[in-house]
Order: C-alpha cells, then sequence, then structure tokens
C-alpha cells in the first residue's frame, strides 16, 4: 500500500486515530510519519528521527519491515558490549550475556522482553546486605515528627468522619489527644528535647 | 550420612520434594558462560579461593570436587539425583561443585554464572529451605561482592533468572489426579499465574511415576517470599485436588485400588527385569497405597529415595560397571528387591 500523505513510498506505518470515538486509520511512510503533525503526542514524530537505538528500536516495534530496517536490525544485532566483547547478535542467538554490564548496554533492548518473561522489568525482592541497611537507615533517618504525626491523624479523622466511620473516627481523635498529651507532658519535662522525644523509639 | 532423599521420617503425601536454587554472580566479573580456556580456568581458581572450603550450619563439612574431572556417568548421576543441571553433564568447561554430606546443599562454581545455589529437602517448608538459603547466600555476599543492579536485582547470564535468581520447586505425587481427562487443561491454567507444571521424569510425552514438578516461571518484579509463596499454593491445590480424587476412589474402588497395589508390591517383589519406567509406575502404585494406608510397610522407606536410585547413571555408579540394556534392567529389579521393605 502507498503511503496517503506522499503516495510515492510504500506505506509501513498504521496510525489510527480516535476523536470523539470515531477512529481513523492513516497508512503513512517512515519518512511522512516523521514530518507529520500527531497532535498531543508529537513526541512520537521525534522518535522516528532519534538516534540509534530507541528510534530505530521503536520503529521495529511499530512493524517497519522494509529493506532499511532490516538493515538496521543487522546494525543493532553489532551492538557490542564493551566489557565482554558480546553483540547483540550473540544475545539473540544464545539468550546469554557476557557480564553484568551487558544489562546496561543493551538496557533499552530487554525492557520488553523483560516484562513478556516475567511481567516486570523491576526487582522488588531481596538486596545485598549491604545495600539493604542503607535503605533501612534512610527509612529510618526520616521518622515522622509528632507535628506530622499529628497533621497525618487530623487527615485521617477528616476521611473517617467525611465516609461517616464515626467508630475510627473515635479512635483517631483519642489518638491524637493522647499524643498531644504526651507532648506536653515531655515538653514540661525536659524543654529542650520536646521535639525528638518521639524519634527515640 | 543418610542423605536427605533416604530420610524415612517424611510423611507418605502427595508432596515428595521441595527444591530452591538461587544464581549469583560476582560484581566486575564476565559471566563464566563467556569465558574459554585459561580464563574460564583462572575464575575457578579465583572462585575455589573465596568460597572452598565451606562448612554447614551444624559445622559439617562441604565436599568438593571439579566436576569436569569426573567421569561422564558421574556428572550423570549427579544430575538424576538433581544436584547439577544438564549443562554442568555435558559441556566439560571447568566448573566445580560443593556439597553437604547429606546432599541437601549444593553449590555450583563457575557453571553459566559463578554460583549456583541449591537446598533440596523432603521434609522443610520453603520457608525455613529459604531463610537457611538466604543465610547461606549472605554469608557468601560478604566473600564477593554480587552483580546487583537497583533495577534488575541480580545480574545473571540468562535473563529468565534476573531479579531474584530464585527458582522454587515443589515436587508432587499426582497417580489419581494426573490420569483425569481435565489433568492437562488445569496444567495449562497455572501457566497464567506463572507456575509452571511439568513431569518429572520420562520424555516430554510420557511422565512415568506420577510426579509433578511446579515451579515458578518468573524471578523478577515479585519477592522471594511472594514466589515461594505462589508455588506453595499451586503446590497445596494440586494436592488437596489429588486428596478429593483419591478419597472418592477409595470409596467407589477400593478393592480394584487394593488389588493394583498389591499387584505392583508383587511385580517390584518378584520381577528378574524392570526397565525404568515399569519400575516408576509400580513404585508410584506402591507409594500411594503406602499414602492412604491401603498397605503398612514393616520398616519406613523413602519411596523416592529408591525412585531415584534406579535411574540408569546411579544403578551403574552403585554397581561400578558399566550396565546396557538387559543388564540395566536386571541390576534395577534387583536394587529395589534389595531396598523394598516387607508388607506388614
Amino acid at each position: 500500500m502507498l503511503c496517503e500523505r506522499c503516495k510515492i513510498r510504500e506505506a509501513n506505518i498504521r496510525y489510527t486515530e480516535v476523536i470523539g470515538g470515531v477512529a481513523t486509520e492513516h497508512n503513512l511512510c517512515s519518512h511522512c510519519a516523521k514530518e507529520m503533525d500527531f497532535g498531543q503526542y508529537t513526541g512520537l514524530a521525534s522518535l522516528f528521527d532519534t538516534d540509534y537505538p530507541i528510534g530505530k528500536l521503536l520503529s521495529q516495534l511499530l512493524g517497519l519491515k522494509d529493506g532499511q530496517e532490516m538493515e538496521q536490525a543487522g546494525e543493532l544485532a553489532s551492538l557490542v558490549c564493551p566489557t565482554c566483547q558480546t553483540s547483540y547478535g550473540d544475545f539473540v542467538k544464545d539468550s546469554q550475556f557476557g557480564c553484568p554490564d551487558c544489562y546496561h548496554m543493551f538496557d533499552l533492548l530487554i525492557s520488553d522482553k523483560l516484562k513478556q518473561l516475567h511481567g516486570s522489568d523491576t526487582h522488588t525482592g531481596h538486596k545485598p546486605a549491604g545495600m539493604a541497611a542503607q535503605a533501612q537507615e534512610d527509612i529510618l533517618e526520616k521518622p515522622l515528627t509528632p507535628e506530622e504525626q499529628k497533621a497525618l491523624l487530623r487527615s485521617k479523622l477528616q476521611e473517617a468522619v467525611a465516609e461517616e466511620d464515626y467508630e475510627a473516627a473515635a479512635r483517631y481523635r483519642d489518638a491524637i489527644r493522647a499524643l498531644e498529651k504526651q507532648l506536653k507532658k515531655e515538653a514540661s519535662v525536659c524543654p529542650e528535647n520536646a521535639g525528638a522525644g518521639g524519634d527515640q523509639q | 550420612m543418610t542423605k536427605w532423599y533416604e530420610e524415612t521420617d517424611q510423611m507418605h503425601d502427595v508432596f515428595v520434594m521441595k527444591r530452591l536454587r538461587l544464581v549469583r554472580n560476582l560484581a566486575g566479573h564476565i559471566f563464566p558462560s563467556r569465558l574459554r580456556g585459561a580464563e574460564r580456568l583462572s575464575m575457578l581458581s579465583e572462585l575455589e579461593e573465596d568460597f572452598v572450603p565451606m562448612e554447614t550450619e551444624e559445622g559439617q563439612p562441604y565436599t568438593y570436587c571439579r566436576l569436569d574431572e569426573l567421569e561422564e556417568n558421574s556428572r550423570n548421576a549427579l544430575y538424576e539425583r538433581r544436584i547439577i543441571n544438564y549443562s554442568r553433564v555435558e559441556d566439560g568447561e571447568p566448573s566445580g561443585l560443593l556439597l553437604s554430606p547429606d546432599e541437601a546443599l549444593g553449590l555450583v562454581l563457575n557453571g553459566e554464572d559463578h554460583l549456583r545455589l541449591q537446598y533440596l529437602s523432603g521434609t522443610q517448608s520453603l520457608e525455613n529451605m529459604l531463610a537457611r538459603l538466604m543465610r547461606l547466600e549472605e554469608t557468601l555476599g560478604e566473600k564477593a561482592p554480587f552483580a546487583f543492579d537497583e533495577k534488575y536485582g541480580y545480574l545473571t547470564t540468562f535473563l529468565t533468572n534476573v531479579g531474584t535468581g530464585l527458582r522454587a520447586s515443589v515436587v508432587v505425587h499426582l497417580p489419581m489426579l494426573s490420569n483425569g481427562s481435565q489433568f492437562r487443561k488445569l496444567v495449562q491454567e497455572y501457566s497464567r499465574f506463572g507456575i509452571s507444571v511439568k513431569g518429572l521424569s520420562g520424555d516430554s510425552n510420557e511422565n512415568y511415576g506420577g510426579l509433578f514438578e511446579v515451579k515458578n516461571q518468573k524471578t523478577l518484579g515479585q519477592t522471594e517470599e511472594e514466589l515461594i509463596g505462589l508455588v506453595s499454593q499451586a503446590a497445596t491445590q494440586l494436592a488437596a485436588q489429588e486428596r478429593k480424587v483419591k478419597s472418592l476412589a477409595l470409596r467407589s474402588h477400593r478393592l480394584q485400588l487394593e488389588d493394583e497395589i498389591y499387584k505392583s508390591y508383587g511385580v517390584l517383589k518378584y520381577a528378574r527385569k524392570l526397565t525404568y519406567k515399569e519400575g516408576m509406575t509400580y513404585l508410584s502404585q506402591l507409594r500411594m497405597g503406602l499414602c492412604e494406608n491401603l498397605v503398612q510397610a514393616e520398616i519406613p522407606v523413602n519411596i523416592f529415595g529408591i525412585m531415584l536410585n534406579i535411574r540408569p547413571a546411579n544403578l551403574k555408579q552403585a554397581r561400578a560397571q558399566d550396565l546396557e540394556g538387559e543388564a540395566l534392567d536386571e541390576a534395577r529389579a534387583r536394587y529395589i528387591q534389595a531396598h523394598l521393605p516387607k508388607l506388614q
């Protein structure tokens, strides 16, 4: 099919526009797609023009399969990890990475594959001991101050009232009172430490 | 020392065996699968320096051997007992194995990844096993930092292991359920939840002995605890189904079941030769009989241990000779007779 805009080149991008629930289909060549205004998705147009490899990768995802694209796939395969000399072609062939750096080198290329395999591309599990301790410290460094705690409880109280959950609201009210009482007590015992009193636990 | 698969204190239950495997690589090092010749050998030396010798938490030493220096049959026997994977049998590249005396904990050095930790058990819960394996992992990580990325987690040779590097599996014995016409469909359903259920032995078309392995397919995007929870849940569901089918069958066809089990015992006890398929099929029947208390053994027996030991490479290793064809089947029948307890 010829590109509906230039009517010269073969159309290789199918672009579906939905306006007011009505879908219209456009068949464009990559050259015209680049020049077209895609409305709020103008970012898309620039994708066809950007530097290697993301633009090419995306165009591959969009299903470009002309001679030029085959050539680009060849270029992609010859991308080489500087640390272990594994090329993207090697990886495609035997599904093996050569070193930890491959993950950064081929970062953009594997994201889809990972999502396909694992349904996710982000680790949420166990971390090395050093890093886990670091993360723990980060959290411990910023405990809620009593004022923040009070603000949090107040907003929860309001939420509960709005939802007419008076039982929960009463609990929050009591918790706020207890917190205020504690703050007053601490302030009277040791005025200079009043703010930090609740953080020691 | 008694191997984990010879322990007889395990219940004769649907759950046969549990396995956890963790893959780790050293930070700043090329993965072993990309190293050849001298480079791969020097990588192994570095790993040996870091991790050998090693002791279990109980203070027992792990044995260490170079896998590439073992005979092929010994490697095959380790593979049959699930201690190493098939690539360690095949490629003959320099790699090492640390193995605890009961063969439950294993650490392969310089396989496809720098470290492959494994824990096999018949009785432990996956939760306890994970806790112990993570303790081991932590001690190893103190000796040499692992390749870790904030986004991708632990970095591995294969994308199928990246993230947690954890593969958890439960082997369940489903002799009744797997005979059902809907079983294949049921099994396929699990893949939607990232769980694979596959026959444990035999080729892809035929599975001997009604043993199925339930394991996680995904390693990234879920925590270790979530992954073992998922596997546990799927295995428990299958086990519950099996028990349901069994109790139905017992109500309606008790005599027929008992007859099959006693016949199986008779064949195992008196056959002069047994193929692997025959051995597995009859042992599976007997195991079910013991599970359901349809027969009682005079002394406790771990049928799964026998199932592991009648595989070809292990039989050859036990007899210290190369056996083929009929000689192998004869050795198998003899092994089973020697290890089968009398019935009460």
